[in-house]
């Protein structure tokens, strides 16, 4: 079983309700506050019970210092690339180096339709974002002096200028679930980030990492180049075996697990509670990080261990 | 609506209205100064040390330019929002304008309403759709999905909303076309006055050079908007000064006003043309906001327009503000040193030497189409206006609907001072609707909305503070929220009971009773009221506690809705540590048995226990469903473990919850919207003992699936200490107080008015039947006796008569 080798990183999903902005701020500086990595926020800009997602990401990141945001995930068919990657850099650029773009194919395209945005099908969506990428990179490459063309099927760019670039090599993390988007991300991405409700089994994580890699592979890349993100779910107490249900030593354990035999490094928890994200940064995180550290320890030095 | 005199403008003052000078100074709005910074591309961080340096500075709008490679500007603006703490956020609206919109509500929501928002450049007929759009999503007092079939922009059934925090103002940028002063006049809110058809927001297709080095500017650099060019300027017209001085030479195709004269010329037939196009579409050209970018630089010696000493740049301005209706002007530069000079030596100086009152811009056309009968706008006092929402704001879906009903009121006042909620009261008693007051828009008998009236909204007054440490005096407004409380009094060990839910506000709860979870070890919120401020129905304020106004502090107890506003409360708090919290799930098929024994052990159980019960609709196939929850007032599991057993006994035990938790733990809940629809239907007891008789009514009453939620609340104990006479609220000898939530009224009451004999009293919170009787089950005589005699001494014209309304006693 794989372990790509990643720091572990660990962050919070904070729902960006529009009732109370306030409150979404305080949970995601109360993320930063309690150690933990990351803070993201879901993208659904066709929903307007949520405070739009790019807004917030920009206002919470001038009122953090150290913890990186993303959107888990970017909705891209009401995004369009080229305004993205330039939103992104300049995200990055003001925060030090701050921002991830987790990114999405979209897939509720009744209500992306209906906010103006173009129908897709699936398999368009996935070339759809294929061609996204390159136009985000393209739009990243401002040491490249030639003006920017590309002629997609779905993106095109006329001569547009370069740049900005980002702070640091923004990772673009792909929610991706099926064969083509996986490979997708094996070919293209920085990272790959389901959620674990999608998911129909912990078997899944395997086969999926096996298309990463092999897409990997194929476009000559090492399957490391690819993290590997976690979406969870779970609660603190209860009791019993089951995932994520549990006290933090627990939770650490079978965290540790997921990081060590399915090549797991990043876990997104999904709390509003600011107790929840206390017990995940504080708690939580060093436990795994011991464990995997730990066990990293071990089987490097015992060579046949490794993988 | 008034009319406006043709150019020019005369400054004689007319009988009965403000002088044609007034309103051509800026058409009544205040003069405002802005800046028009360029995000650079590789730092980024120095647009935003302008941005605060403006802030400082005292500069009223921020916005961005965007250029090719340079930073988003979107992005940047939100990190300055994050920033800055009072600049106006000048935006544009770029893409998709239903994002777009949704966008700018949550930058208006996030920076407390400072947004204002430039569609994307464009043709007109672009421009206008997209203001549709935007105004569109926003407009969440339509119900139905938006659909927008337009030319440019397509919408399909979009979901509406959010609503930003204010009425965003739109600006149509551009430059002296008439198609951009058409459509400024007809839809926007204003039109931005914008070089080369530049907005703040839309790309030109080639770099326009940063202005930070302004002496370098060439002598015909255009310094404001050429006259008659088209809406889709060249691309390449430079906006400001380019940098390093290049070469540029004028373009032919611009006319480039040389001087002052001419182009106040211009604007004045830019304003003469929006003036008249804004009556054709009904307006008023007032509503109509007129702000310019504008660029230029101080030399030491006079040169061009805006090219010189400040002296000369007010001379220069000084017109254009005083009888070009110019409220707002946006400074473009990134020159800190410029910044500085405008802001220190010419925009005093501007201020100094306009009218210091001014009338005030009418509200825009698209506000008062939406208006109601019988309440007139123009009157409300000028303290209030600025917060007041009425039904075409944006606030407005935030303000309109309660907790558990929905509303459409006329007005909603919002007043943020005890003398403004004087005014407000003033003001609402000379209007012939209905008058609502609220605080934490929690109420069930006390309406708080209501349809084409007024709404006094104290949620404003929410201050709490301790007067005294020793004798745990505190001073709480009546918009504080009881979850707002417990959490300020909980550092120093302290809580104070009010009622099961965080969320309620302190007002209404705290002047009629307020059965809270320590109600049988400390008595009624009421019991620990010491003093009250009060405004009464003639607008005037008073204190009242045990010596003065004495009676009137015992009315206010109890029944304090029909004496006035409470505008701050004087209570004296209990020590409180952790508390034990307990969630107990039973089986409730036998009701009536679970009701009589819950009942007998709440009764024996030390005062230091709480309880409630609820008990909902069965679902098929499940057992009725109970459940218990319970306060201890100990941090000892032995003591909490102790108290539950008898009341877990009162049925099958399901499931169970059981923590030890700070007070304000278990009041916390997070700020919510109000967004009911509909009428609550409740009916509602209290009564001393659970017998065998009420038991078995209460059984039949959930059984019979006309309620889908029935609760008591343990009462007694410390709140049965108090004699009934010695406040308004008169039931103390119940032990529990019981309501029922049913979807339909007549079927409700038909089976409530059966147990009627059960009851001993009334508390008035829970309550929504209207008919005269329940009236005296509240306030049984004497006390009914005395607060009509109250009523009549404090509010004779019954203004304050929504919530259990005590007529005055005759004369």
């Amino acid at each position: 079983m794989p372990d790509y080798g990643h720091d572990l990183l660990f962050g919070s999903f904070i729902t960006p309700s529009n009732a109370s902005p306030a409150q979404v701020v305080a949970l995601a500086q109360e993320s930063e506050a309690a150690g933990l990595d990351l803070a993201t926020f879901q993208d659904h800009p066709y929903q307007p019970a949520l405070l739009d997602t790019w807004t917030l990401l920009s206002y919470v990141a001038a009122r953090t210092e150290r913890i990186h945001l993303s959107g888990n995930v970017v909705n891209l068919p009401l995004r369009p690339p080229a305004t993205l990657a330039r939103a992104a850099a300049s995200l990055d650029l003001l925060s030090g180096g701050r921002f991830e773009l987790g990114l999405g194919a979209g897939g509720f395209w009744d209500a992306i339709e209906a906010m103006g945005g173009r129908r897709l099908t699936p398999g368009q969506a996935v070339d759809a974002l294929s061609e996204a990428i390159d136009v985000i990179r393209g739009v990243w490459d401002a040491g490249n002096r030639s003006l920017f063309r590309l002629e997609g099927t779905y993106y095109q760019v006329d001569g547009a200028k370069r740049g900005p670039a980002p702070a640091h090599d923004v990772g673009i993390w792909l929610g991706a679930y099926k064969p083509r988007m996986l490979r997708l991300t094996g070919a293209k991405a920085d990272g790959w980030l389901p959620s674990l409700p999608y998911l129909q089994s912990l078997d899944q994580i395997a086969e999926s990492n096996a298309i990463i890699d092999e897409a990997a592979a194929e476009a000559g890349r090492e399957p490391a180049a690819i993290r590997r993100l976690l979406n969870i779910t779970g609660r603190f107490g209860g009791s019993g075996d089951r995932l994520l249900s549990g006290p933090p030593a627990q939770w650490a354990e079978q965290l540790a697990v997921l990081a060590l035999e399915y090549g797991l490094s990043g876990y997104i928890l999904m709390a509003d509670e600011s107790a929840v994200i206390r017990t995940f940064g504080e708690e939580v995180a060093p436990a795994v990080r011991e464990l995997v550290a730990g066990e990293r320890a071990q089987r490097a030095g015992t060579p046949e261990a490794g993988r | 609506m008034s009319e406006m005199p043709e150019q020019p403008l005369s400054e004689q003052p007319t009988a009965g209205q403000p002088t044609a000078g007034q309103l051509a100074a800026g058409y009544g709005r205040p003069l405002r100064f802005g800046v028009l910074l360029t995000p650079g591309g590789e730092a980024p961080e120095a647009v935003v040390e302008r941005a605060l340096l403006a802030e400082e500075l005292g500069y009223d709008v921020v916005s961005l330019r965007d250029e090719p490679g340079g930073a988003d500007p979107w992005t940047a603006l939100s990190w300055i929002a994050a920033r800055t703490a009072r600049v106006r956020l000048l935006a544009g609206a770029a893409g998709n304008p239903a994002v777009a919109a949704r966008a700018a509500a949550a930058l208006d929501l996030l920076s407390d309403g400072r947004v204002e928002l430039t569609p994307a450049a464009g043709p007109p007929s672009a421009q206008g759709e997209a203001i549709d759009v935007v105004r569109g999503i926003w407009a969440t007092h339509e119900r139905a999905p938006l659909r927008y079939d337009g030319e440019h922009h397509r919408v399909a059934g979009a979901e509406r909303g959010p609503a930003p925090a204010h009425n965003i103002p739109i600006w149509v940028a551009g430059d002296t076309h008439p198609g951009v002063l058409r459509l400024a006049a007809a839809k926007a809110d204003g039109w931005l006055l914008a070089p080369g058809g530049e907005s703040t927001t839309q790309t030109p297709g080639t770099a326009a050079a940063p202005n930070d080095e302004l002496t370098a500017a060439p002598r015909h650099a255009p310094a404001v908007a050429p006259r008659n060019a088209p809406a889709a300027t060249p691309r390449n017209a430079p906006a400001v000064a380019p940098r390093n001085a290049p070469e540029v030479a004028p373009r032919d195709d611009l006319e480039v006003p040389r001087d002052a004269a001419a182009f106040r010329n211009e604007l004045a037939a830019a304003n003469a043309l929006i003036d008249e196009a804004a009556r054709a579409a009904g307006r008023d050209p007032r509503e109509i906001s007129r702000l310019a970018h504008l660029t230029g630089r101080f030399t030491a010696a006079p040169g061009g327009f805006l090219t010189g000493p400040p002296e000369q740049w007010v001379a220069d301005l000084l017109p254009l503000v005083r009888h070009e209706a110019l409220s707002t002007l946006i400074l473009a530069t990134d020159d800190p040193e410029t910044l500085r000079r405008f802001a220190t030596e010419v925009a005093p100086a501007l201020r100094a030497a306009l009218p210091t009152t001014r009338p005030g811009a009418p509200r825009s056309l698209f506000v008062r189409r939406q208006r109601r009968e019988g309440i007139d706008y123009d009157a409300i006092p000028a303290a209030l206006a600025a917060s007041a929402v009425e039904p075409g704001d944006a606030a407005f879906a935030r303000v309109r609907s309660t907790y558990l009903r929905g509303g459409s009121p006329g007005l909603v006042l919002r007043p943020g001072t005890p003398a403004e909620v004087g005014q407000a009261v003033r003001y609402a008693r000379t209007q012939p609707v209905k008058l609502a007051v609220r605080s934490g828009g929690h109420g069930i008998s006390g309406r708080s909305t209501n349809n084409g009236g007024i709404v006094i909204d104290v949620s404003r007054l929410n201050a709490i503070d301790v007067l005294d440490k020793d004798t745990r005096r505190i001073r709480v407004e009546p918009g504080a929220r009881w979850s707002e409380v417990a959490a300020a009094l909980a550092p120093h060990g302290w809580a104070l009971t009010s009622g099961d839910h965080g969320g309620v506000g302190v007002g209404g709860l705290a002047t009629s009773g307020g059965i809270g979870w320590f109600v049988r070890e400390h008595g009624l919120t009421i019991d620990h009221l010491r003093a009250v401020d009060l405004v009464l129905a003639d607008g005037s304020r008073v204190r009242a506690d045990e010596r003065e106004h004495a009676e009137l502090f015992w009315g206010v107890r109890g029944a304090g809705a029909n004496f006035g506003i409470v505008t701050a409360f004087e209570f004296e708090a209990d020590e409180v540590g952790d508390i034990g919290f307990a969630q107990l799930v039973v089986d409730a098929t036998d009701t009536a048995g679970f009701l009589q024994r819950w009942g007998a052990a709440m009764e024996a159980a030390p005062r230091d226990l709480t309880s409630s019960l609820i008990i909902g609709q069965a679902r098929p196939g499940q057992p009725l469903i109970g459940q218990i929850m319970a306060v201890v007032d100990s941090g000892d599991a032995g003591t909490i473990i102790e108290r539950l057993q008898p009341i877990a006994a009162a049925a099958p035990l399901l499931d169970h919850s059981i923590q030890i938790l700070p007070y304000e733990a278990i009041m916390h809940v997070p700020h919510a919207v109000h967004d009911a629809q509909g009428e609550p239907v409740t009916r509602s007891g209290l009564a001393d003992h659970l017998t065998p008789e009420l038991s078995a009514a209460a059984g039949r009453l959930v059984a019979s699936g006309r309620v889908y939620f029935f609760q008591v609340r343990s009462v007694g104990g410390a709140a049965s200490d108090v004699p009934p006479d010695a406040t308004a609220y008169a039931g103390r000898s119940a032990n529990f107080s019981l309501v029922a939530f049913g979807p339909g009224r007549r079927a409700l009451d038909e089976l409530w008015d059966g147990m009627l004999g059960h009851f001993s009293g009334q508390y008035i919170n829970f309550e929504t039947d209207r008919r005269p009787e329940r009236l005296l089950e509240a306030y049984p005589e004497p006390t009914l006796g005395r607060l009509r005699a109250l009523k009549r001494r404090y509010d004779p014209d019954n203004v304050f008569r929504d919530n259990f309304n005590i007529t005055p006693a005759e004369g």
